[in-house]
């Protein structure tokens, strides 16, 4: 199961929070506070770091839970890049990167789903 | 019935006055859950809100509950639309399974027979932060059912997919 983009609706309603109220927390000023934090929850839009940690803050949940889909994306995306980086010959063989790389690439295998196993992207 | 704990239903509760509508990932997370009134062209516009439910909560399963059960009463509409909605969850490549009311009360209740409040009531204790604030009063002889039952129904429909000892 690939996570939802965001699972900030539901922390919301788990404090019986509104959308205006969490748009006043956030500090959206104006008229309509709600359509910013609505736009995050229909995962119209990506909330800038500031947005994030304060959702983080707002919620009591770390930013990776809250977000878990666009982390699992981070994740297989990073690990592909030092699977690619790995391939990459080096003048000096440095082993300390080379571990760093591949512990890099195993981590970012862990925490993405079921998907990535499929791939094995993450297999080295 | 699925033992993977990683996955994502969506339960689909079509009534008279619209559907209620319940996700779950794994037996005790509830994602998501409401109830939307429709009042005219009903089963287009139900069918339009199920379209929008799965391209936005992209489920592994949708739960429906069983029209066809013998121990189900229900009226051709919602029984045309039920029709529709799996035809639909079979174009976007969605598994459906079909629960039934028995199914449902024996989960939660333990037994075979029970009303529709004392399901609830059991839902509202299962999960009181996300449904304790809706759980509707008791329903008295001369009451209309109050349209948040149709959630209840929906988070019925989406606990008694999962196994039991989960």
């Amino acid at each position: 199961m690939k996570s939802l983009s965001n699972y900030l609706q539901s922390q919301r309603k788990r404090l019986s929070l509104s959308q205006e109220e969490v748009g006043f927390l956030l500090g959206i000023r104006g008229m309509n506070k709600s359509a910013k934090v609505c736009r995050d929850e229909k995962f119209a839009r990506e909330p800038s770091l500031l947005d994030a940690l304060a959702y983080e803050v707002i919620y009591g949940r770390p930013i990776r839970e809250l977000f878990a889909g666009l982390y699992e994306q981070a994740g297989q995306d990073v690990a592909a890049r030092a699977k690619f980086l790995s391939f990459r010959k080096l003048r000096k063989p440095d082993v300390r990167k080379q571990e760093t790389i591949i512990q890099l690439a195993a981590k970012a295998g862990v925490n993405s789903s079921n998907q990535c196993s499929k791939t094995n992207l993450f297999v080295f | 019935m699925f033992k993977n704990k990683s996955v994502r239903i969506l339960a689909i509760a079509p009534l008279s006055r619209g559907l209620g509508y319940a996700v779950m990932e794994g037996s005790n997370n509830l994602v998501a859950s409401g109830n939307k009134v429709i009042l005219r062209d009903k089963n287009a516009k139900a069918l339009a809100w199920v379209n929008r439910f799965i391209q936005f909560y992209q489920p592994d399963v949708l739960v429906l509950p069983n029209v066809t059960a013998a121990d189900t009463r229900r009226a051709a509409r919602i029984k045309t639309l039920h029709r529709k909605i799996v035809a639909w969850a079979g174009k976007k490549k969605v598994k459906v399974r079909l629960v039934s009311v028995t199914q449902v009360r024996t989960r939660l209740l333990g037994e075979p027979k029970g009303t529709k409040f004392a399901v609830a009531k059991t839902l509202a204790e299962k999960f009181p932060v996300e449904l304790g604030k809706r759980l509707p009063p008791k329903r008295r002889p001369w009451m209309s059912e109050d349209p948040r039952m149709d959630i209840f129904d929906a988070v019925g429909l989406a606990v008694a997919f999962w196994p039991k000892n989960k």
